[in-house]
């Protein structure tokens, strides 16, 4: 791979040449995660108008309320186009890569000393991104946990306050609304610093905007 | 009148009764032809002959009802003539200005008004088949006097005389809130004579029901808020609502004539107003999230009478019965305990301390529920023109909500009527009341400082990592330059 060209040697070539590259992310994925990220944010800022109406002005909270539900359902279907598409593909190998526990530790241990320590050194990532293997163990375990145990949760709480009504049994079970919009909240408090963090994270691939551009496109620049 | 009404009634249904056994007979008759072959012919002919028969039947019966119902009127005429010679007699005398001294030092008036009365339905009614106790014994004179401890007491005692004629309005009346005072004893309730002049009674119909009669006469301040209110003014200004058909509501409309309850109890208020709103539901579902819930728990006045003072009211429900816990006859006077448990609250959870004061028995099951309503009977009705709505959401769903409403405990009283009390604010924010009154939850008002410092850490966290870890690196490569320098 040594002789293809790279972005300091020439840059054109490098551009139009997609031998170098690998496609990471296929375009539902690439589709799922901005149109989530644009929901997450306008779920994070309405429920935060919500919850805290008396200390901002933005809009009023009938209009919070409205946006924050149907924003809701669009990241609810599209959660859909994720889930749809791992099942029915076998980039799912993503999320397991290998079933082994002592591999796993292992290399979520090298991979927490890298970003605390390696990283400044210059060291490269332990985990290679690779197209069926795209997840280092630390995303694999947090992405698996966000995306089938808090992100179902967070739809179920909010759909339940979407219409106390309809839900009124399932409310009463789980030991009131009281309870119900506390769980959801907790989960937006775990969203919070979980984006701002995602994002800064985002930044620290092979270069700041390695991952990001591999989000767009799809392909990552094979190092 | 009543037999007047059944014979017309029998006479009425004769001719159809005939017609009616001509007709089996002629179905039956057409049966027996079809399944015995027999030609068509034979079985008109015996169609026929069994319409003629009828036909006979019918006038000899229709001539014999006639010669009854003109004997009955008759006996009828006659009566009436009696009674009305009878009660003229009485009116001789009670036509004029007379009073009675009652027991109590006060001068009754024993004076009927003649035209009104003879012309009035009661006029064919004799005096004495109300005035019992002047049938019984001889008129009361020197030496055979009547005595009557008050004015009102002589009407609740001959409210009794109403239920002879009138018993499904008495049924309904002794349902009543009304009825239940009157028992109590209570000196201002109505009983039938306060509404209804019995001497010189109106078909309802004639009633001048835009002058609030006979209900202002007690309710008057309900009455104003009414009169100032959309209904009030609708049925002022044209008798109808945006020129529908359907007439602005008077007291009676929603509040019942005889049965009158206390609205203000359960689900029953918001189930008049949809008598009428039937797409309330609907309307509210098109801008207002959760408008099930809303219409549940909060009640129509609270947003539809803008400017009416709200409070977050506490009441026990019978789970079992699924209605409002009431009162029973007899308990413990109620105000105190009320009063008692209403100011204790404010520490603990009032159904703990209602149960072990009120002594409920622990086999019901009972919970507190909790409603937004307006704080008085007056406001309920201040219910202004759909434009002037409370639509701000941030009335109740602002933080710190629970701590500005005002809190009243009510309970149903014996005799139906709801009773409230304020209770201390702090009962809303109490730990011990948090499961009690758990059902009652507004979106963004109900802070939780443990939430809040979670967010700011989670916040914190959020800024803190990348900066952090940012400058960590810088640092660490710094120190390496320097190193290999």
């Amino acid at each position: 791979m040594s002789s293809m060209p790279t972005e300091q040697t020439n840059p054109e070539a490098w551009l139009k040449t997609k031998d170098s590259e690998l496609y990471i992310n296929p375009l539902p994925v690439r589709i799922w995660h901005w149109l989530n990220a644009l929901g997450f944010v306008a779920l994070i800022l309405t429920g935060t108008h919500i919850r805290y109406q008396d200390k901002f002005n933005l809009m009023t909270f009938e209009t919070a309320v409205k946006t924050h539900n149907w924003v809701a359902f669009a990241v609810m279907a599209n959660y859909l186009v994720w889930l749809g598409f791992y099942l029915f593909s076998d980039r799912i190998t993503n999320y397991h890569p290998e079933l082994n526990m002592k591999k796993f530790f292992d290399k979520a241990f090298a991979q927490i000393m890298y970003y605390s320590y390696g990283i400044f050194k210059g060291e490269k990532s332990p985990h290679k991104v690779v197209p069926y293997d795209k997840f280092n163990p630390m995303q694999s375990i947090t992405y698996q946990i966000v995306m089938l145990l808090v992100v179902p949760i967070q739809f179920a709480t909010g759909l339940m306050m979407w219409d106390v009504k309809r839900f009124e049994g399932v409310i009463a079970m789980l030991g009131g609304l009281e309870v119900v919009n506390t769980i959801h909240v907790l989960i937006y408090i775990f969203f919070v610093s979980f984006t701002m963090i995602h994002a800064y994270m985002g930044a620290l691939g092979h270069t700041p905007v390695t991952h990001f551009r591999e989000m767009f496109t799809g392909y990552e620049e094979e190092h | 009148m009543l037999v007047r009404n059944f014979k017309g009634n029998t006479r009425a249904a004769l001719p159809v009764f005939i017609m009616l056994i001509a007709f089996c007979m002629l179905s039956g008759g057409a049966v027996y032809a079809a399944q015995a072959e027999q030609p068509a012919a034979n079985a008109k002919a015996a169609a026929v002959e069994a319409q003629e028969e009828a036909k006979t039947g019918a006038e000899a019966n229709a001539a014999v009802t006639a010669e009854e119902d003109e004997a009955a009127k008759d006996a009828v005429a006659a009566r009436l003539e009696e009674i009305q010679k009878k009660n003229k007699r009485c009116l001789m005398c009670h036509s004029r200005e007379k009073t009675k001294l009652l027991e109590n030092g006060k001068e009754m008036s024993l004076q009927v008004p003649k035209e009104a009365y003879l012309d009035s339905a009661h006029g064919a009614i004799s005096c004495v088949s109300c005035h019992k106790a002047i049938g019984k014994i001889k008129h009361p004179s020197k030496s055979t006097n009547i005595s009557i401890a008050s004015e009102r007491e002589f009407s609740v005692e001959l409210n009794e005389s109403c239920r002879k004629c009138h018993l499904q309005k008495y049924k309904q009346y002794k349902g009543s809130v009304h009825y239940a005072l009157v028992q109590q004893g209570n000196e201002k309730a109505p009983v039938c004579s306060s509404c209804h002049n019995p001497h010189a009674p109106v078909s309802m119909a004639n009633f001048q029901a835009e002058t609030g009669l006979p209900c202002k006469n007690c309710h008057e301040n309900i009455y104003n808020a009414y009169t100032a209110s959309v209904h009030g003014q609708a049925r002022l200004h044209g008798n109808t609502i945006r020129d529908s058909h359907i007439q602005a509501p008077i007291c009676s409309d929603c509040h019942h004539s005889h049965e009158i309850t206390a609205l203000a109890i359960g689900d029953v208020l918001r189930t008049t107003c949809i008598a009428c709103h039937e797409n309330v539901t609907l309307l509210h579902n098109q801008w207002l999230p959760n408008a099930g819930t809303h219409l549940d728990i909060v009640s129509c006045a609270v947003c539809h009478a803008p400017f009416a003072k709200r409070t977050f009211d506490l009441h026990l429900y019978d789970n079992t019965a699924g209605v409002p816990l009431a009162m029973k006859e007899g308990d413990a006077p109620i105000q105190e305990q009320l009063q008692a448990i209403a100011s204790e609250g404010g520490t603990g959870d009032p159904l703990e301390i209602w149960k072990s004061r009120y002594g409920v028995d622990k086999a019901v099951d009972i919970s507190l529920r909790s409603r937004m309503e307006v704080m008085s009977g007056v406001a309920a009705h201040q219910i202004a023109s759909k434009s002037f709505a409370v639509r701000t959401c941030e009335s109740c769903h602002e933080p710190g909500w629970r701590q500005k409403q005002n809190v009243t405990l009510t309970i149903t009283t014996p005799e139906g009527m709801k009773q409230s009390f304020e209770a201390d604010r702090e009962v809303l924010s109490s730990v011990k009341a948090a499961e009690s009154i758990s059902d009652f939850y507004a979106l963004g008002g109900n802070p939780n400082k443990i939430l809040d410092i979670l967010l700011l850490l989670s916040l914190a966290a959020g800024i803190a990592v990348p900066i952090g870890h940012f400058t960590l690196g810088k640092m660490i490569r710094e120190y390496m330059e320097r190193g290999e320098r």
